[in-house]
């Protein structure tokens, strides 16, 4: 006889099922292709550093292009600007105008002219703008007997990163790991949540139930299934993690690492918590549920408060979005974003971590009592109002 | 053996079981009978502790049965349900395991039941799949996994050919060979009198009869039929003697003893011409009829 508790029992077998469930595995590896896409793509079609032609009639144009190339160096090594020596100005015009190069520069110091074909590229333009614009301002300041050094003199704006020094993350790429740790909960939430749901009502429908309730207590029944499917859930998210990672490694944006490191540190437990708050709530709705027609009507409220809660994770700042920060469940989507952006102080989150524990230790005993009650009600789907009245059987 | 205490349950004012009393001994098969609505389902679901009574007990070798106990029961409700997108043999080894078995021994023994059932082919097939007869086997098969104690089976043949019943009959029988009481209910009134030891019968929530089926059948009026070659209307003024049907030379009668029957039978042989006097053996369906009614 095995000693095994009927939960671990349970949880084996939601585990098992959904690995050998051909959407679940399909559409984990669609994630996983569509996020290393989103990753490398950009990579791809932006072909790497930029490398222009650009067509010269003289050695004073060839210097101005080297110059150019030296200031787009500075930003991407990789980068490069040919010089490429023609004849004269409509030897040039007619490079241009074939698409030999990608602009030709003609004319003197002091009187520069870009030829192109309907637009040079930007960053070109921009660099060959600077460089004429320094030669000339080079040339100028000569003239008046003084040096570029002298005129620009404290024209400078010093640049300081307050957040820089703590290991968080400023502007976009905060934005874009807020926006993913509140798209990955909402979305694990969401289709995990709905999972639980989906095999509660299963066993419902089929009315296995009755055999599974005449053997184990139904307690049982429901821890194994809600921790069968967190396990999935981490497990899934521990996957994207670990892809994404990796990704980032491989695309050049390491550089964000330990600053994200300590983000995805604090994400995870929040994430459990969270999933936790809300699965015992979804087996409820499951439960209220008598065939899985009826899933979409007892779930509504649930998809609901995810949806509101994942607009406010994104949008809410200041005053509110500390105050949501603490809000539990709400926590899982503000609290990440408040690290990142490196605005919390180390007791925020914890306080926020114990405040979502409490309320989960109170969603379980909610949704259990829920799920109990009306578990055995086979004959059409309950209200959350009518299975709170009802009597435990 | 397992013993209901005046159990009953009511929904609102209505009482869907009421007071309902009876035995099932160590290796005995019982026949659980009555109309639709008449509380089997209700009353099983007590046994199993799946509901909770209104008022009475359900006792386990004459203790209060308990949770520990319940789990060693076999059980196969009404509203039949095995997870329909599962294969057949994996689920009945987690139902075993459920049951307290070891993973290789549910395997095994599910498997060999599946196998001596017909559904040897088909053991990685979805539930689903697979014919209502089949998913009916598999069924039974998932209630007695793990050497029940005691078998309680809402309706096990609905819906299963002759042969599919002779097989599980067999199965059952073996059962309570080694002592399990098996209690099952059953639409089909030959059936349940062919196989089982003894019968309750159910009606609006109350037990009506109870016994062997020939306790039952000795507790039904005492009918005799008459045939003659004459017409028998001469019957209607026999004395002790009631009339249930009269037809030309065929009467069934209902004499208030074996006197009345004697005499009735000396006044037709002296008319002449008897073809036929015999004690009516009621079937239990007519028993049934006339207890339910």
């Amino acid at each position: 006889m095995s000693t095994r508790a009927p939960w671990t029992l349970v949880a084996a077998r939601e585990i098992q099922v959904k690995l050998t469930d051909k959407n679940f595995l399909v559409g984990t590896a669609l994630t996983l292709v569509l996020l290393l896409g989103a990753m490398f793509l950009p990579a791809l079609i932006g072909g790497g550093a930029p490398s222009y032609d650009v067509a010269v009639t003289d050695e004073a144009a060839t210097g101005v292009v080297e110059q150019a190339e030296e200031s787009l160096q500075a930003a991407d090594e990789e980068s490069a600007i040919t010089a490429v020596d023609v004849a004269d100005r409509v030897a040039a015009e007619t490079a241009v105008l074939d698409g030999d190069v990608d602009a030709a520069l003609v004319g003197e110091p002091g009187a520069w002219e870009l030829l192109h074909d309907g637009g040079a590229p930007t960053s070109l333009d921009g660099a060959l703008s600077e460089a004429v614009s320094a030669s000339a301002m080079a040339a100028n300041a000569e003239a008046a007997g003084t040096t570029v050094a002298d005129l620009t003199a404290g024209s400078d704006l010093a640049q300081v990163d307050l957040a820089a020094d703590d290991g968080a993350m400023t502007g976009p790429l905060a934005f874009v790991l807020g926006f993913a740790f509140a798209m990955l909960f909402y979305f694990a939430a969401l289709m995990f949540g709905m999972q639980i749901a989906n095999s509660v009502v299963e066993e419902k429908q089929s009315r296995i139930i009755e055999i599974l309730a005449a053997k184990i207590p139904t307690r049982q029944l429901l821890m194994g299934k809600v921790l069968g499917n967190t396990v999935l859930a981490f497990g899934q998210l521990a996957l994207i993690a670990a892809v994404s990672l990796v990704g980032l490694t491989v695309v050049d944006l390491d550089v964000a690492l330990p600053g994200l490191t300590q983000a995805i540190l604090w994400y995870l437990p929040f994430f459990l918590v969270g999933f936790l708050a809300l699965a015992c709530v979804w087996a409820a709705a499951g439960a209220l549920a008598s065939r899985t027609e009826d899933l979409q009507q007892t779930t509504m409220p649930l998809t609901m408060v995810l949806v509101v809660l994942f607009i406010i994770g994104l949008y809410l700042e200041g005053t509110w979005q500390q105050v949501f920060s603490f809000v539990p469940v709400a926590s899982t989507f503000v609290m990440p974003v408040r690290i990142i952006e490196g605005d919390a102080a180390i007791w925020e989150p914890v306080l926020a971590l114990a405040l979502a524990l409490v309320f989960c230790a109170v969603t379980i005993t909610l949704g259990s009592r829920l799920y109990e009650r009306a578990l055995l009600h086979t004959s059409g789907s309950l209200s959350w109002r009518r299975a709170m009245s009802l009597s435990k059987d | 053996m397992l013993e209901l205490h005046g159990l009953s349950r009511s929904y609102g004012e209505h009482r869907a079981v009421d007071e309902v009393s009876f035995t099932v001994p160590d290796g005995r098969m019982v026949g659980f009978v009555g109309g639709n609505g008449a509380g089997k389902t209700t009353t099983m679901r007590m046994i199993m502790g799946v509901l909770a009574p209104t008022a009475g007990e359900v006792r386990w070798d004459g203790e209060p049965v308990t949770r520990a106990d319940r789990v060693r029961f076999g059980y196969m409700p009404e509203e039949r349900g095995l997870y329909p997108k599962q294969p057949v043999l994996a689920q009945l080894t987690y139902l075993g395991r459920l049951h307290g078995m070891t993973q290789s021994s549910a395997r095994e023994r599910s498997e060999e039941l599946l196998t001596r059932f017909g559904l040897g082919e088909r053991l990685t097939s979805k539930v689903e799949t697979l014919s209502l007869g089949n998913q009916q086997r598999a069924q039974i098969i998932a209630s007695v996994l793990g050497d029940p104690k005691m078998l309680v089976l809402d309706e096990p043949f609905s819906g299963l050919d002759p042969s599919a019943v002779d097989q599980m009959s067999a199965l059952l029988r073996e059962h309570t060979a080694n002592g399990t009481p098996v209690l099952f209910s059953s639409h089909q009134l030959d059936l349940v009198d062919r196989l089982c030891d003894s019968i309750v019968v159910l009606h609006a929530g109350r037990v009506v009869a109870q016994g062997t089926s020939e306790d039952l059948r000795a507790s039904a009026p005492l009918r005799y039929r008459l045939v003659t070659t004459g017409d028998t209307g001469w019957v209607r003024g026999a004395a002790g003697v009631q009339v249930i049907d009269l037809d030309g030379p065929s009467a069934l009668v209902q004499p208030e003893d074996e006197a009345s029957a004697e005499r009735l039978l000396t006044d037709a042989v002296a008319r002449g011409g008897v073809r036929e006097f015999s004690r009516i053996r009621p079937t239990l369906s007519e028993i049934y009829r006339e207890v339910a009614a």
